[in-house]
């Protein structure tokens, strides 16, 4: 755990020195191989054997997660970290590279939390993530390339489980309930004493230096999750919905100064204002449904402007759906693999584009403490990169292709899955024709368009065109 | 305007109605974009205006073109889109939540006699959300238990009374052919449904028969209620719907009840391989309207060579032209109805002449035989007119205002948003 610390610390460290630099700084500039090269032969052979891997996505929209587009630009990573973002970069020799022209880059997506995507995995990651399970080539199509999983964060890096596991022991879960009271009093008695021990600590530790005689405060009696969570070792997470509950956890995170995530919060957008001053970050299923209380002249049960008024209020938003595994039973657009649909229906109730964006990228990110490797494509970040075929929220839109580390580890075409839908032009797939139909003819009018006359076939524009052609038919 | 006012006090009518609704002064409905327009739903209208006087679309046309008559109430709803009402003919929930809901009392394995109609409940929970989700109008049916499980009835969601709501009584015969009524009793296999629902329906068209005989002058048949559904059947004045879904059962669809029977039928909550047969059910003349299942996935039952298909895709690669979608609601909640339409284009269904919204509306309002009444903005139709703050079919998209026959039955501003 230290040492996974270190390396986080170190990792934000270089995050925040590269992102000083705006993306377009980069323009033009070399990467800086002769420094590093000189620095190489400094520190002797041991350096030597390290090969510098570059990797480059070229030509496409580069939406960053931050706000920003870079039309037609380029992403170079080099050694699993984006290196630079931006125009006329130069590409040192063998470095691998996608061309992404009309397509859109995302970040990789962030499920807050999914089942099955790591394959039958549980607790201990390392030796039961199977990198080869097909969900987890689903996972990807859906452009996941990071996942809560239990109280963790897990890339999908396939083929490969060396460095697949981001965080861990992210989360202490508690219980604040209405159907159990006594739970309450419980959780609240444990917080005190928590706190009280850390304001004793504080104490001796300030008087220590000058009374050595003064006992250390004992730890008996102190919780030790409650305690990590208060001093910010761990975030404290609740599943809550109703009103009550949740003004409840905003309390508790108001008195004792903590950030809780809450998971459900259904009914939080009658009490957004007290949820965002007590920092409460949650996680929301915008198509959730309850029935309001009819006993109650206040305003209740879910709403569909649930996570937009959240979100003006200040609580931070990752969206999950409602059922967190892969479903193939065929009931769509409601599992994991249709989870950039569900931000949709945040928007439908008023939620920007951005927040919803950012309810699957960032947002979940920060909550799982790994916000300085994936969420946003920025320099010095890793580069998880999804190439789509249009707006990442949008119904029809694929993912092409998906980038972990620097590596391609997802194109549609070359999966079994999706590669027949819209194949991609430059790889058409061979066309089906079934023994005894006829095949189908693009030029050919369907028979209930015969009366249209000698009006072509058309979409988009052209429709709307139709369309008043025949109002003026009508009109005429 | 003063006069009719007068008499509406006069009639002692408690609230004179509202511009757009029967005998109110006509609207005309101002937006950045129209789909679903004309009788055939392809087309589209930028800055469109509706005309509405009585409950019905008079005019529909482009701003420049469409004169608003004098005295008309002008809605101008800005950059927002203008669509047809959304129909689902699969629907469960106009009875509600609750045990007091839709019938599916397995009394025999067909019960052609039973009415879903008896469950009604006008403005419930579940029909307010449909119509915040722009469903306007829905085929209520009897459940899966058995293989007939009743009549169903065509009903607009969003009006306030039962006589108000009735498009058509009965508007089809439940038929499920396999998948749920196995439950029934001890359990029965399928040829024994198979068998007793060919029997059904040849002693109820045989009823039906004499029935049509004895008005031309025949021996005269007492009214039998058990087969009052047949006579309606066998003119084509109703349909079949029919829940009915893998190859084998999708086929004794279409040949025992299409091709024997030469009834009117149509596959409901079409599903899984049944889109083998899309050509044939084609030919037959019999639509398919799909969901609450949008994909086949790589299977034993069916090689796909590891494909994840997409279901209404398949059914318009096998060359059907009339698809439409459904929910099954509350299986699936009746205010996602366009998710359907979403999905089904999103796993490969070709929409590039407007067929997701036209699988929302026109096919199954040409389906159940409605189309003179609903499923486009045409002049003649019911007002039945969804406001939406972009394209109907993106999850993304709210329904703002909703028309139903010239009344406005939901404004997501004044009212409140309900989804």
């Amino acid at each position: 755990m230290i040492q996974l610390d270190l390396t986080r610390r170190l990792a934000l460290v270089a995050a925040l020195a590269v992102t000083a630099f705006p993306a377009t700084a980069q323009e033009g500039e070399k990467p800086a191989e002769s420094k590093e090269k000189s620095e190489e032969s400094k520190d002797g052979e041991k350096k030597k054997e390290e090969v510098e891997h570059w990797f480059a996505i070229q030509n496409g929209d580069v939406y960053t997660g931050t706000g920003e587009v870079l039309r037609g630009a380029t992403l170079l990573a080099k050694n699993g970290k984006i290196h630079s973002i931006g125009y006329d970069l130069y590409i040192p020799p063998d470095t691998k590279t996608v061309d992404a022209k009309g397509y859109r880059l995302y970040p990789g997506l962030v499920a807050i939390s999914s089942q099955g995507l790591l394959g039958n995995s549980s607790g201990d990651f390392d030796d039961t993530i199977d990198p080869f399970n097909y969900r987890m080539v689903l996972g990807l199509a859906t452009g996941i390339t990071t996942t809560g999983a239990g109280s963790g964060a897990v890339k999908l890096k396939r083929f490969s489980v060396d460095g697949a596991v981001v965080n861990e022991k992210i989360f202490s879960s508690f219980s604040w309930s209405n159907s159990n009271p006594r739970g309450k009093g419980e959780l609240h008695e444990k917080l005190v004493a928590a706190a009280n021990f850390q304001r004793e600590y504080r104490e001796w530790q300030r008087k220590v230096k000058d009374d050595k005689t003064l006992v250390e405060p004992t730890k008996r009696g102190v919780d030790n999750t409650v305690l990590a969570v208060l001093q910010g070792e761990q975030t404290a997470k609740f599943v809550a919905n109703d009103r009550d509950e949740l003004l409840g956890i905003a309390r508790l995170a108001q008195e004792f100064n903590f950030r809780p995530v809450i998971e459900g919060c259904q009914e939080g957008w009658t009490i957004a204002d007290e949820l965002g001053r007590a920092g409460v970050r949650a996680i929301v299923t915008p198509r959730d449904r309850r029935p309001k209380d009819e006993r109650q002249a206040l305003a209740g049960g879910a709403s569909i402007e649930n996570a937009a008024i959240l979100h003006k209020a200040g609580v931070a938003i990752a969206i999950t759906p409602a059922t967190e595994g892969v479903d193939l039973g065929g009931l769509v657009g409601r599992d994991i693999m249709h989870l950039p649909l569900e931000p949709g229906f945040a928007v439908r109730g008023g939620l920007s584009e951005r927040a919803a964006l950012e309810s699957i990228t960032i947002v979940p990110a920060r909550i799982l403490g790994i916000a300085h490797r994936v969420g946003s494509l920025e320099v010095g970040k890793d580069c998880d990169v999804i190439i789509t075929d249009g707006d990442v929220l949008h119904y029809k839109t694929f993912v092409q292709w998906a980038v972990v580390d620097g590596k391609v580890v997802y194109d549609k075409e070359k999966e079994l899955f999706f590669a027949h839908i819209r194949p991609r032009p430059e790889a058409p797939a061979p066309k089906k024709v079934d023994a005894g139909e006829t095949p189908p003819n693009p030029d050919a009018k369907p028979a209930d368009a015969e009366k249209e006359g000698e009006k072509k076939e058309e979409g988009g524009d052209d429709a709307k065109k139709k369309g008043e052609g025949d109002e003026k038919k009508k009109d005429g | 305007m003063f006069v009719a006012a007068l008499i509406a006090v006069a009639l002692g009518s408690a609230t004179p109605p509202r511009p757009g609704e029967p005998g109110g002064r006509g609207i005309a409905v101002l937006a950045a974009k129209a789909v679903g327009v004309g009788a055939d739903g392809r087309g589209v209208v930028d800055h469109p205006v509706v005309l509405v006087r009585d409950g019905k679309i008079e005019t529909i046309g482009p701003a420049r073109e469409v004169s608003i008559p004098a005295g008309y109430e002008v809605v101008d709803q800005g950059r927002r889109w203008l669509a047809p009402g959304f129909i689902d003919l699969h629907c469960h929930v106009a009875g509600g939540p609750g045990g007091l809901g839709d019938i599916n009392d397995a009394v025999y394995l067909t019960n052609p006699e039973l009415r879903a109609k008896a469950t009604v409940v006008p403005g419930n929970p579940l029909l307010k959300r449909a119509v915040a989700g722009g469903v306007t109008s829905v085929l209520y049916i009897p459940g899966s238990a058995t293989n007939m499980g009743g009549q169903g009835i065509l009903l607009k969601t969003g009006l306030a009374k039962y006589e108000a709501m009735v498009i058509r009584d009965p508007g089809s015969l439940k038929l499920a052919q396999a998948g749920n009524p196995e439950r029934w009793a001890v359990g029965v296999g399928r040829s024994l449904m198979n068998w007793n629902t060919r029997d059904t329906f040849e002693r109820g068209v045989a009823y039906a028969r004499l029935r049509d005989a004895a008005e031309r002058g025949g021996e005269p048949v007492p009214r039998d209620i058990h087969w009052d559904i047949f006579p309606p059947l066998v003119h084509k004045d109703v349909q079949i719907s029919t829940h009915t879904q893998r190859y084998q059962v999708v086929l004794a669809t279409l040949t025992m009840v299409r091709k024997e029977l030469g009834l009117d039928v149509f596959i409901d909550h079409g599903e899984w391989y049944g889109s083998k047969l899309a050509g044939y059910a084609r030919d037959l003349g019999v639509d398919a309207i799909l969901g609450p299942r949008a994909i086949d996935p790589p299977s034993p039952i069916l090689d796909t060579d590891g494909k994840i298909l997409g279901i209404a895709a398949s059914y318009q690669e096998g060359g059907h032209p009339n698809i439409g979608f459904n929910t099954d609601s509350p299986v699936i909640p009746q205010e996602e109805l366009p998710l359907q339409a979403a999905v089904g284009v999103r796993y490969g269904f070709d929409d590039s002449r407007m067929d997701s919204i036209r699988g929302l509306t026109i096919v199954p309002a040409t389906t159940v035989g409605i189309a003179h009444r609903v499923g486009s903005l045409a002049p003649g139709k019911d007002a039945d007119i969804l406001v939406t703050s972009g394209d109907p079919v993106d999850p993304r998209s709210s329904v703002e205002v909703v028309w139903i026959e010239g009344t406005r039955v939901y404004d997501a501003e004044a009212d409140g948003r309900i989804w």
